[in-house]
């Protein structure tokens, strides 16, 4: 239905930004919550015109913005996202020296830019999206000005950024030139009609696969991610692991879907995802078994997280798709989020040493942590074995046993890696006193959220599963 | 719908950890009085599930079926004469573990007992869960409170010890999963409908070269957990670091879990499988018997002793598991219950010893029965109960797995019979230096005798012990039913195969055949 409803969401969220950016110049250097507050008003708004819209189907600007089922759902766990960022954020840049409005501004804009992406076929506004978010993250990255490894990850993102760009951008003109088609059903018909210039258009494809395995940090296209996750201010690399990476998937879900359904298979592309894949499960998690900094170890692992998200691209498993994006969106978060528990004043404890005998220090803040590492490790009954269990058994009913196999080998290394922070904070003798700051009531809120979303998802995701089957059901 | 006994028996130990939560951790009495509560009133419930339970009918019975997550993974629960004394047997020591944990365990009791207590769940729910999904779950859900266990109050290696437990187990199961994965998509593609359920699978025939595969998966999963040889090396580390009660919860139940897994899955899903590994599988079992009997022989501490002992012990059990037949299953049933009880005391044993004298070396003792008699006696018996001698439990259970085997394979079962001899050898020899002979150690001097509550949890051990050794029918023919349609099924699986061709099975051979892998 073309309405203008279909703005609405969107409209709510820039508006904000504008708002609050306004505000930032007004409000005192004391009362910048004031502005999260604000902000998150905004996401709540916007959050009702989502769940408002359900079923309603609407689009505008001749179809090319379409609210769908998918695009309402993606919206709604980003909306999610990014509350919970704000939430863990308030506290944090008081203390971290980055007390900037600006840093609820740029998340309201790069979370525009993602809806923008998840609510269209067109690979223009696709891309439009994609910079929108792209620069209002390369600015995140660096909120800590006077930090050096926050400047070097906002420059390191930047040019990796830009550089995936500029291929994305290449690729699609290379699809556009062969194809004369820019939204994504049309050039999956045109690859089925057998016309001329495929060769092209497919180096256009590999290309445009190429830009966004360089978003969502697939192997070999990871190299920026850990400096940059390690420097960014930890609710910033929170985001950075969730946002982009979720959004860039289900730009490729849409692609591949509607690619797959064409009765087009190029075994090219196919090889191309399942060496990635492999690539992506086995090295994130091989070289996270190196890391002595957990931030940067739970950097590789959003890393291998992709590989298994990847599988699911290639298991044509939709709805397992959305919903390992759902489960790592709470477990994922709510790591990050225990590791901003663990800081004070201008000091942040991300070694492994510093973990020495938290567990029974702050019994909360280990208990659920240690419930998060089990769940990005996949042990049941947290969401994280669920969500891999969907997406391997879908793998495997597509055939696709040995890259089921070669995953659970990576997630069995994973298991170590992830376990040895639980070493660390249960079974040594701490070291010294960490002196944290305990009295940050919206982050404990927010790490009892993202518990109670890894267990229900673990246990009893039934209605969620409805919901997201209801979503992907126009897809394959 | 009636009373969900077996839900109940599951759930109230991990509904007991939640409770436990709420009680301020420096109340120790309470948090004992409570966790124990909860583990006796596991223990009378699932009495219950004895007195009720049907001896004639060989199927699952208390059976709880409920949807869950749809497309085959449901909630299905069931007992039979195969796991009933598996369940008897984990409730009935996880209060003897948690009262021998009381002078143990000094720091950190409230996180401990609800780890024994999220773990007593798991136990169970791997024995009860009849959908592979669900089993799946309980399987490696126990893991986690067994690593805590272990890694947090456990010995001086214990980090190494638990980190070794994890990643074996782990690669094993992880495997086996690939494998349910492959069950579940097959069952789907010849049938067009999702099911995890294990009775939907018995019917199924299986292409033999994909059973290959499969049983191979599961195999090695339970092979790690049971352990076989040569799957054992985790096994000792994790005994000798792990805490008394964890030793005896790993050793009783935790190993019986992985020939469980052969009986009830393994087995009768990949009979054709089975015939072909049947002799490595015979061949590592004896492996099993002889080498852990041999390294028992040289241990010098008295805890990795006992562990080679099961190793030698578990050799036996999947000895009798692999002779396929009536005997011979419920030789190792039995067997495995009264592994349970004996090797289960002897670790009780070994603690209360190592209470006193903080080290686990043989030649640290000598002559402690002098200071200790009453801790003597039930030393003896245990000791004696492992060896096998007539009027105890592990005669009745060693006698009856050496007929079956007799009647697979004479060889076997004049090999076989080596871990009797052995088990007289490291078992008597250590009793004779650790508790007979002159005093050779001072400090032997300033030990206690067992107290009333160590005396109270070691007794109805022993009870169990005569009773299982004098009157083994309580036991014996509740099993019947079940056990010889677990062997029929075998049997006969590969005549459903042939016969019936318009079994869903049929459609997923042809599909087979016209497309060779």
């Amino acid at each position: 239905m073309n309405s203008f409803l279909a703005l609405a969401p969107l409209l709510t969220i820039v508006f904000g930004a504008l708002l609050v950016l306004i505000l930032e110049a007004f409000i005192q250097k004391e009362n910048k919550n004031y502005l999260g507050y604000i902000s998150l008003l905004f996401l709540i708004v916007c959050a009702v015109f989502c769940v408002r819209s359900w079923n309603a189907n609407y689009s505008y600007f001749d179809g090319v913005l379409h609210l769908d089922q998918l695009a309402l759902l993606l919206t709604f766990l980003f909306l999610i996202a990014t509350a919970f960022v704000m939430l863990t954020g308030m506290k944090y840049i008081s203390l971290q020296n980055a007390n900037f409005g600006e840093f609820y501004a740029l998340l309201l804009l790069a979370l525009s830019g993602m809806m923008i992406m998840v609510s269209t076929v067109n690979f223009l506004v696709i891309f439009l999206g994609l910079e929108v978010l792209s620069v209002s993250s390369y600015a995140l990255a660096g909120l800590k000005r006077k930090d050096e490894k926050s400047a070097e990850s906002a420059i390191k993102y930047f040019l990796m950024g830009s550089f995936a760009s500029a291929f994305l951008v290449f690729g699609l003109a290379l699809l556009y030139g062969a194809s004369r088609e820019i939204a994504i059903p049309e050039i999956v018909a045109y690859f089925s009609s057998s016309a001329e210039g495929q060769v092209i258009a497919l180096v256009g494809l590999g290309m445009v696969i190429v830009g966004f395995a360089f978003k969502i940090a697939l192997v070999p296209f990871h190299m920026w991610t850990p400096d940059v996750y390690e420097g960014a201010p930890t609710p910033v690399t929170a985001f950075f692991s969730v946002g982009p990476k979720s959004v860039g998937f289900a730009v490729l879900l849409r692609l591949f879907a509607s690619y797959w359904n064409g009765g087009f298979r190029s075994d090219i592309i196919h090889g191309l995802l399942w060496t990635i894949a492999v690539l992506t499960m086995l090295l994130g998690n091989l070289i996270a078994l190196r890391q002595k900094n957990v931030k940067r170890m739970l950097a590789y692992s959003s890393i291998a997280h992709a590989g298994y998200i990847l599988v699911a691209i290639l298991a044509r498993d939709s709805a397992g798709l959305v919903f390992y994006l759902a489960s790592y969106l709470f477990m994922n978060i709510g790591a990050f989020s225990a590791l901003m528990a663990l800081s004070k004043k201008d000091k942040e404890y991300l070694e492994l040493d510093d973990f020495s005998g938290i567990g029974f220090q702050y019994p909360w803040i280990g208990a659920t942590f240690a419930v998060f590492l089990f769940s990005l490790a996949g042990f049941p009954p947290t969401a994280g074995f669920l969500a891999k269990f969907y997406v391997f058994s879908a793998a495997v009913r597509q055939g696709l046993v040995p890259l089921v196999i070669i995953g659970v080998l990576a997630s069995l290394i994973s298991v170590f890696y992830y376990l040895r922070v639980i070493v660390y904070m249960y079974m040594r003798q701490p070291e010294r006193e960490l002196d944290i700051v305990m009295e940050n009531p919206a982050l404990f809120l927010v790490l009892f959220l993202c518990l109670y979303g890894v267990l229900q998802l673990g246990i009893f995701p039934g209605n969620v599963l409805v919901v997201i089957r209801q979503a992907v059901s126009t897809l394959f | 719908m009636s009373f969900p006994i077996l839900s109940f028996v599951t759930f109230l130990p991990l509904l007991g950890a939640i409770l436990l939560m709420f009680i301020p951790k420096d109340k120790k009495g309470a948090l004992y009085t409570m966790a124990l509560a909860i583990a006796f009133i596991t223990f009378a419930v699932s009495l219950l599930l004895y007195f009720n339970f049907d001896a004639k009918t060989a199927d699952p019975q208390f059976v709880e079926k409920g949807a869950w997550l749809g497309y085959g993974i449901n909630y299905h629960l069931g007992i039979d004469g195969i796991s009933l004394f598996l369940v008897l047997l984990t409730t009935f020591l996880m209060p003897i573990a948690l009262l021998s944990s009381w002078s143990y365990i000094q720091e950190r009791i409230k996180e401990y007992l609800i780890f024994m207590l999220v773990l007593e769940t798991g136990i169970i729910g791997v024995f009860l869960a009849l959908n592979l999904f669900l089993f799946y779950v309980f399987w490696e859900a126990m893991l986690i409170p067994m690593y805590f266990l272990i890694g947090v109050w456990g010995g001086k290696r214990r980090i190494y010890a638990t980190f070794k437990f994890v990643l074996f187990t782990m690669l094993g199961s992880l495997l086996m999963l690939v494998a349910i994965f492959v069950l579940y998509s097959t069952y789907f593609k010849a049938t067009g409908t999702y099911s995890l359920d294990l009775f939907d699978y018995y019917q199924m025939g299986l292409n033999p070269g994909l059973q290959i595969w499969l049983f191979l998966a599961f195999s090695l999963a339970f092979a790690i957990k049971v352990p076989m040889f040569p799957f054992h090396t985790w096994l000792p580390d994790a005994h000798v670091e792990a805490p008394t009660a964890g030793s005896v919860i790993l050793a009783a139940v935790l190993l019986k879990m992985g020939a469980y897994g052969f009986l009830r899955f393994a087995i009768p899903l990949f009979p054709d499988a089975v015939t072909k590994f049947l002799p490595v599988l015979v061949i590592l079992s004896l492996i099993g018997i002889i080498y852990g009997g041999l390294m028992a022989l040289i241990q010098k501490d008295i805890k990795s002793l006992v562990a080679y002992s099961s190793v030698s012990h578990m050799g036996l059990v999947m000895l009798a598991v692999f002779s396929l037949n009536l005997e011979a299953t419920e030789g190792a049933i039995y067997q495995m219950l009264n592994h349970g009880l004996s090797t289960g005391m002897l670790f009780l044993i070994v603690g209360i010893l190592y209470e006193r004298a903080h080290t686990r070396l043989i030649k640290d003792f000598g002559g402690v029965s002098r200071q200790m008699p009453v801790f003597s006696a039930f030393f003896l018996i245990a000791m004696l109960s492992s060896v096998g001698l007539p009027g105890l439990n592990g005669f009745i259970g060693e006698i009856i797995c050496f007929f079956g085997i007799f009647s697979s394979s004479r060889l076997f079962a004049i090999l076989a019979i080596s871990t009797v001899i052995l088990a007289a050898a490291y078992l008597l020899w250590m009793f004779q230096r650790v508790m007979q002979g002159p005093i050779t150690n001072e400090k032997i001097l300033s030990y206690r005798d067992m107290n009333k509550r160590e005396i109270g949890y070691l007794v109805p051990i022993v009870v169990m012990m005569f009773w299982m050794g004098i009157y083994p029918q309580t036991f014996l023919r509740k099993m019947d039913a079940s056990v010889t349609q677990y062997i029929s099924r075998i049997k006969s699986r590969e005549k459903v195969f042939v016969l019936q061709p318009k079994s869903p099975a049929d459609k997923l051979v042809k599909e087979k055949e016209t497309k060779p892998r």
